[in-house]
């Protein structure tokens, strides 16, 4: 009875969203401000009628209600209640429901916030985006859903999965379900999808925005951009840190391998990331000085496009990878969903080109606005690369017949530079200033901190026995740290000259400023993530034995004895063999670790989760890789010192906190708009009923 | 080409606005044909059963091999590349193993989507002595189906395929499954 009612709030969002992508452009069109009014009423009862649905089967899945296919295959009654939870977004339906709910959460949650500043907006925002959310919507409904139930037809033992029986079909329960996929049976799976989803499914609001100044021709008008900037960083936060979790399981885990693979689905995450930060930057520029506007409606078309595609080839199998749902009947749905998106967005583009001129050029090439630019394009030859590396294999199986997949190393050769060019000008563009920079001034500037970072890499180098290459990434690093952290000096000598203690100074300073510093933030994070990455491929160590008890492995200092070893059966069924181990340095104690193996007999799959013993310095990681009869003959252990790891997860909080802060609203009553800004000219009241 | 479309706008060029336009219309049209393309040709899940792919493969001595000639012996096909860190925990064990059963299995290493150096030094520092040669143009791994590496397939001794293993190899699962193979007549 509860799958039916979830069923019937999903058939309901469905009609309600195809009634407000109607309604909403009708509205719209012959300004009709009522119209436009229900379709926003719809919107609400569509995010309401979506949380109805996930209830349901969240419920359903607490209950192991195993009627329902969905839920007989990707539980079972083992499973403790959070993994069952997990299961609402660890199946291809329930996933997709979830995501349907999202994306509806934040369109409406854009339709409660203020109208005012884009009110002539809002009919077409409606349009795209109920547009968007009804397909996902109309998915779960019609190709794959959640609520389909098994059943049997008479004179056969073949079960149906459908939601309406089947003439004279019996409704059947299993007696238990399959589970999940025992890799996804990690505290990984809470936080990693939800957070990955939330910032896949945000970029819909700038995505719609943007469509929707282009439709009603009113791209020319600042304030949607200001609008959009703030939702994208909400996306971008949430796919930030989804991105980070994802690295974070990875690595504790083994099974995927280190914590960043080129894995196609890892790339389909990174390149709306990619585009979405070069259009945090470009608005700026927008913002400030009224440029570049067609370049950013591109980049959030361009984020949002990504996400789509990015979901596109995780869904339909078209690329092969460890993350992929396999073959689906998504897949053709999908195809021509993308499409008339891909070809629907740039036929508006290419029709409303001449909305989005700049209000001035550029005066010179060594200006900030300049540093903006160089560093978008960076980023997106970043997203280049990434892009051709991912689709490759399709290409050269098209052109030549034989699929031709492109590994780490195509990947690390070619973005590995790139990044390193913007680390630099992360470091650099802060100190050039607006229009025009005199370039002995910014040299004089720049002497400091690029020799105080170059005595710096040279002694980090020497200490750590660097290889030659890793001289100029140390440079970068540390340069761009000090340019970060002068940016952060200049403010707060400057108000401590007015008497001001540091402490107030500092935080009076990103208060006032909180989009500027927050984003210094986020640029000292991303400093510190990419540590972890300098670490792997400069310094990593690496060193493997088979042990006796109480023998030891040496790498970097530390020593790692085996104990002892045991096994025993898990909670849901897993034979675990975990062994003691312990970490020490010239003798004493450090930490004991459980590197352990899990067995799913039932899946026929193993589970490896190592342990790590973690510092500033960096982790000693250890795996358990096999055995002889317990506590007899030895254990073979893989160990790994993994350099400056740590600052990458360190860097994830302060990435959401810079995150958090530039996006926190200002107080009331200041003005952000710069002296180039088109004066927004609000339009007439939309009150119910009234005229627009 | 995206520039260029910027200053078409600002310079109310028709003409090379009807360029930038066609350029970026193709582009989209022949990205949409790919993957249309490519859900057409969607991959199937890896073969498990019936004969396994014919390949030869050219190891980094240049000698080759090719696998419808080890008919009559048992052949571990093994997906693996340098940058992969769990083909690192199963290396050991699959050479241990290609030692132990050297008369009676063959063991192929099939070196993906990596450079020749890396692959060359991962071959060392592990000391495999058995036969290793790079999947150029990545065509055995596409025959096999292959999500990721690493991934391992048995092969009977009659040229069926046998079984795959997609993940790191588990504690004597390698020796299980030969021993298996080589008790089938």
């Amino acid at each position: 009875m509860i799958a039916e009612i979830g069923f019937v709030a999903l058939s309901a969002a469905f009609v309600l969203a195809v009634y407000a992508t109607a309604s909403s452009a009708w509205g719209g069109y012959h300004e009709r401000p009522a119209w436009v009014q229900s379709a926003r009423s719809a919107v609400l009862l569509i995010a309401g009628l979506l949380t109805v649905a996930v209830g349901t089967l969240v419920y359903s899945l607490q209950q192991s209600d195993f009627s329902i296919a969905y839920i007989a295959e990707n539980t079972d009654l083992a499973m403790p209640s959070y993994l069952r939870l997990t299961a609402l977004w660890g199946g291809q339906a329930g996933s997709l429901l979830f995501w349907a709910w999202l994306m509806s959460c934040f369109v409406a949650a854009v339709m409660l916030g203020k109208w005012e500043q884009d009110r002539d907006l809002m009919p077409y925002f409606i349009t795209v985006a109920t547009l968007t959310t009804g397909f996902f919507i109309g998915v779960t409904v019609f190709i794959s859903n959640p609520f389909a139930r098994l059943w049997l037809p008479p004179g056969t033992d073949q079960l149906t999965v459908a939601f309406f029986p089947p003439a004279g079909a019996m409704l059947y329960s299993v007696p238990d379900g399959n589970g999940l996929n025992p890799l996804l049976r990690h505290f990984g799976m809470i936080f990693h999808p939800p957070t990955t989803y939330l910032g896949f499914t945000g970029f819909v609001v700038p995505y719609a925005f943007a469509m929707s100044a282009l439709i009603s021709g009113r791209a020319r008008d600042d304030q949607w951009i200001r609008t959009s900037r703030r939702w994208t960083l909400v996306a971008w936060g949430f796919l930030s840190v989804g991105l980070l979790l994802g690295g974070r399981w990875a690595y504790d885990v083994l099974g995927w391998g280190g914590f960043w693979g080129w894995d196609p689905v890892e790339n389909a995450m990174l390149l709306p990331w990619l585009t979405g930060t070069a259009f945090l930057h470009s608005v700026m520029i927008t913002e400030r000085r009224g440029m570049l506007k067609l370049w950013s409606v591109l980049l959030i078309v361009l984020t949002y496009s990504l996400a789509l595609f990015g979901t596109f080839i995780t869904r339909s199998g078209v690329i092969s990878s460890v993350h992929a749902f396999g073959k689906t009947a998504l897949g053709p749905a999908f195809f021509i969903f993308i499409g008339i998106t891909f070809l629907g967005t740039m036929a508006l583009m290419i029709k409303r080109l001449d909305l989005m001129k700049s209000d001035h050029e550029m005066e010179s090439f060594l200006s900030r606005e300049a540093a903006f630019l160089l560093q978008n394009v960076v980023f997106l030859a970043i997203t280049f690369v990434v892009f051709l590396g991912t689709v490759f294999p399709l290409i050269s199986e098209m052109v030549t017949g034989d699929k031709v997949t492109v590994g780490p190393p195509y990947f690390k050769a070619t973005a590995g530079p790139l990044f390193g060019v913007l680390l630099l000008l992360m470091g650099v563009a802060p100190m050039i200033a607006w229009r025009k920079q005199v370039a002995a001034r910014l040299g004089n500037r720049l002497m400091a901190p690029v020799l105080v970072s170059a005595v710096v890499a040279v002694f980090w180098g020497y200490t750590y026995e660097s290889p030659w290459v890793a001289y100029p990434v140390l440079w970068l690093v540390v340069f761009a740290t000090l340019a970060v952290l002068m940016e952060f000096w200049k403010g707060i000598s400057a108000r401590m000259s007015q008497g001001e203690n540091p402490v107030a100074a500092f935080t009076t300073l990103v208060s006032l400023n909180r989009r500027r510093y927050g984003g210094y933030f986020v640029h000292l994070a991303v400093i510190m993530i990419g540590l972890g990455f300098i670490g792997e491929a400069f310094f990593m160590k690496q060193t493997q034995g088979t042990l006796a008890q109480g023998e030891s492995l040496q790498i970097a200092g530390y020593a790692v004895r085996f104990d002892t070893l045991r096994q025993y059966i898990g909670a849901d069924g897993r034979q675990v063999t975990e062994a003691d181990t312990s970490v020490l340095r010239d003798g004493e104690l450090l930490a004991t670790l459980q590197p352990r193996q899990d067995f799913f007999s039932e899946h026929g799959q193993r589970v490896t989760a190592p342990d790590a013993y973690a510092t500033l310095g960096g982790d000693v990681y250890v795996i358990l890789i096999g055995w002889e009869d317990i506590g007899m003959g030895g254990s073979t252990f893989k160990v790994y010192y993994n350099p400056m790891i740590t600052w990458t997860w360190l860097g994830s909080f302060v990435l959401l906190a810079g995150t958090l802060v530039a996006m926190w609203p200002q107080r009331a009553g200041r003005s952000h708009r710069s002296y180039v800004l088109n004066p927004v000219t609000p339009g007439p009241k939309l009150d119910a009923g009234g005229a627009a | 080409m995206l520039m260029t479309s910027e200053r078409a706008g600002n310079g109310n060029r028709p003409r090379l606005r009807y360029i930038v336009a066609g350029i970026s219309v193709a582009l989209m049209v022949g990205l949409l044909i790919l993957l249309g393309w490519g859900l057409q040709n969607t991959n199937a899940p890896q073969p498990e059963a019936g004969m396994a792919p014919t390949f030869s493969l050219t190891s980094f001595d240049g000698e080759t091999l090719a696998l419808e000639e080890l008919r009559g012996k048992v052949v571990v096909i093994n997906f693996w590349a340098s940058w992969c860190i769990p083909c690192r925990a199963e290396a050991d064990e699959l050479e241990a193993m290609s030692r132990k059963y050297r008369d009676d299995v063959v063991f192929i290493g099939v070196d993906y989507a990596d450079t020749e150096k890396g692959a060359l030094k991962f071959i060392e520092e592990y000391g495999l002595t058995y036969f290793q040669g790079p999947d150029l143009g990545t065509r055995i791994s596409a025959d096999y189906r292959i999500r990721g590496v690493p991934e391992t397939f048995y092969v009977a001794k009659n040229g069926e395929l046998r079984g795959v293993k997609i993940g790191p190899l588990s504690p004597g699962e390698l020796e299980f499954k030969i021993l298996e193979l080589l008790d089938d007549r």
